[in-house]
């Protein structure tokens, strides 16, 4: 296309980039803040503001919890929907499964399971129906915590970043699997087009025109940090791969993946299917002792990550006990299972193969969920990094149109640089409207979660709104005023998020960083300080260039004037 | 009226995204089907075929738009698939019997 190489993929770069762009902003700003979403939970849910725990013991504290879980009315009106016949009484339905699963960071623990059901699947191929239940409990007094306390961090801002929480037939994520590929491509194909890639790695020229000093940023925050963007997108892809981009193995494949299944279980003695025949439940203590006095001889840290038992209440329940991932890089390992009613071991997992471990480190290396603070704040860095990338494309392909489109009469560039400050400045302005609406809503509230959500895509609607009428400037060859006017906006939203937090929580500066410390809220405080600083100059920027726009203008009439005479 | 070379664009966008999903796909199945059958572990064979699959899709992505000819594009996009997940089928069929 296009008669050469590079016109090509010039071609892709811009156009996939332009479109595609728009989610991709979306994906590397959501998953920088998901690096410390646990710590934007706390700061949103107060309640829970109290030091990371280790998995409780769990026939004092869990096995109570357990009884009181409930399967989650969303979920048994969605399975409702693939079954025939309704769904009995939720009260009645009997737990198959469960997990618990916390991290170094978490001072609340996450445990969920699956409640088995009579009915049988409308589509034959559906089997192994059941309806899933989650809760939150605070692992030092083994109490629920509130369900309607959203965790905007972990619950929000987290799979805003691979799902766009467009959870309609997946749509969210297949459109975040196509940026990825595109961003993929597109970091090919600007390797490509930019001949001379090392010189432009080492320029930048902030004093230079628009175009060119946004052309240098660009450049350079896509070569710096090309080897973080390519990764990233490509994990992207790798870890969803076969349960949602290339489910081969549940589809095409699936005979011989069950064929395997039942191999598998006959080789790990791991019971693929519930025996029909009740059995009672073994001390869980006792075997997270024996998990940990093995991991102990093999030299590796105790703590456990992920806990499951499988048919509970059968014959054939066991208990997994996985390690967590603290002090390593892939996520959780070294699994040990329990036969549940003898507390016997079954099976203790091999070291990893070389193809698993490359996956596993692949992917952790994605999730992060070890414990190193300072490459917590690189990956930050370096999704900001990308967001920057992709927000100067939009510069570009703006400022390289514009004039053109104005002889013209087109509203391309208008339209694309609308949608540019939708994405950039707009969506921080959701992302910190959220915390404002979170701490002004009170606590309280009935459906707070959903009031906040509301909220969220409120504040980011207007912003499309308020960028779209601002922008007939563009139509002009000029420039939107409403970068500034957001940026400003940011800057000010920013600073009532932690002055609100410091008069509803009495968590002030002071006490998180110095007399009671407390880094969670305090980093979500500082980030939204520095923010507001970063908002600020941008905005006093962005003053220059519509003041030198107002004055070229005085020029050239004066000019005309001139020539009048 | 669409313009020939919006049609043209409309062309490899599909045959980018949809084509070369197409090929993945079958990559995928025969890929994972000849590890079996090789004696390599399932869930090792889906492994190891997940993280090249999509560095052959992006392969084909960018070659679509680069290609001079689009008819030899759509034979190698929807062909390969064609062939790939046959012959992946029919190992599976021979593994399992």
């Amino acid at each position: 296309m296009l008669n050469s190489l590079r016109m090509s993929m010039g071609w892709v770069h811009t156009w996939m980039g332009l479109v595609l762009g728009f989610v991709l902003m979306i994906c590397f700003f959501f998953g920088a803040l998901s690096v410390f979403d646990r710590e934007i939970d706390r700061w949103a849910i107060p309640d829970t503001r109290f030091e990371p725990q280790p998995m409780p013991s769990f026939d004092k504290v869990l096995k109570p919890v357990f009884e009181q879980l409930q399967p989650d009315p969303v979920d048994m009106a969605a399975t409702e929907r693939r079954v025939v016949g309704s769904l009995p009484d939720p009260e009645t339905l009997k737990l198959e499964s469960l997990f618990a699963y916390n991290t170094h960071r978490d001072p609340v623990l996450l445990i969920g399971g699956e409640f088995a059901i009579p009915n049988e699947p409308i589509d034959p191929a559906d089997d192994h129906q059941h309806v899933h239940g989650r809760a939150t409990v605070n692992p030092a007094t083994g109490e629920l915590l509130n369900d309607d306390a959203l965790k905007i961090g972990s619950d929000w801002f987290y799979p805003m970043h691979f799902s766009l929480n467009l959870n309609w037939m997946m749509l969210g994520y297949w459109i975040v699997g196509l940026a990825a590929l595109v961003m993929l491509a597109g970091l090919v194909s600007g390797v490509i087009i930019h001949r001379k890639i090392f010189r432009e790695f080492f320029t930048f020229r902030p004093w230079k025109n628009l175009f060119r000093s946004s052309l240098d940023l660009h450049n350079m925050t896509g070569v710096v940090a090309l080897p973080f963007h390519f990764f990233f997108a490509f994990t992207a892809l790798v870890i969803f791969a076969s349960n949602i981009y290339l489910p081969v193995t549940h589809t095409t494949l699936k005979p011989l993946h069950e064929h395997h299944e039942m191999l598998e279980a006959a080789r790990t003695g791991l019971p693929h299917e519930p025996s029909g025949v009740a059995a009672p439940l073994a001390s869980v203590d006792a075997m997270v002792a024996e998990a940990k006095r093995r991991w102990a001889e093999r030299d590796m840290a105790g703590d456990v990550g992920f806990l499951t038992i499988n048919h509970l209440g059968d014959e054939n329940a066991y208990v997994s006990i996985y390690r967590a991932g603290s002090d390593r890089v892939a996520l959780v390992g070294e699994g040990i299972h329990f036969d549940a009613s003898t507390g016997e071991v079954i099976r203790e997992e091999p070291p990893r193969s070389v193809v698993s471990s490359i996956d596993e480190f692949l992917t952790g290396l994605h999730l992060q969920h070890f414990e190193h603070w300072m490459l917590r704040w690189l990956y930050v860095f370096g999704g900001l990094l990308g967001a920057i990338c992709i927000a100067t494309g939009f510069v570009l392909f703006v400022e390289k149109r514009k004039a053109r489109h104005a002889r013209n009469g087109s509203q391309g560039s208008r339209i694309v640089d609308a949608l540019a400050v939708t994405t950039v400045t707009g969506m921080v302005l959701a992302a910190v409207g959220m915390l404002v609406a979170n701490r002004l809503l009170p606590a309280d509230l009935a459906g707070k979660g959903q009031w906040e959500q509301t909220a969220f895509w409120s504040v980011w609607g207007l912003a499309f709104l308020h960028a779209a009428l601002r922008s007939s400037p563009v139509a002009k060859a000029r420039h939107n005023p409403a970068w500034r006017e957001q940026s400003l906006l940011v800057g000010l939203m920013s600073l009532s998020a932690v002055g609100l937090n410091w008069v509803t929580t009495g968590d002030h500066l002071i006490k998180t960083v110095f007399t009671d410390t407390y880094w969670a809220v305090a980093g979500v405080d500082l980030s939204l300080i520095v923010t507001a600083l970063v908002a600020f100059y941008a905005a006093a920027k962005l003053r220059a260039p519509v003041a030198a726009q107002q004055k070229e203008q005085a020029v050239s009439r004066n000019k005309q004037v001139n020539a009048y005479d | 009226m669409i313009s020939q070379a919006a049609l043209q664009t409309t062309n490899r966008v599909i045959a980018a995204i949809l084509g070369g999903y197409a090929f993945t796909w079958g990559f995928s199945v025969l890929g994972i089907a000849t590890m079996v059958a090789l004696g390599i572990d399932f869930h090792e064979a889906e492994t190891a075929i997940s993280l090249v699959a999509f560095l052959v899709f992006l392969g084909l992505f960018l070659w679509t738009f680069a290609a001079n000819s689009m008819i030899r594009v759509w034979l190698v996009l929807a062909g390969g698939a064609g062939v790939m997940m046959s012959v992946g089928l029919m190992l599976q069929n021979s593994l399992l019997s």
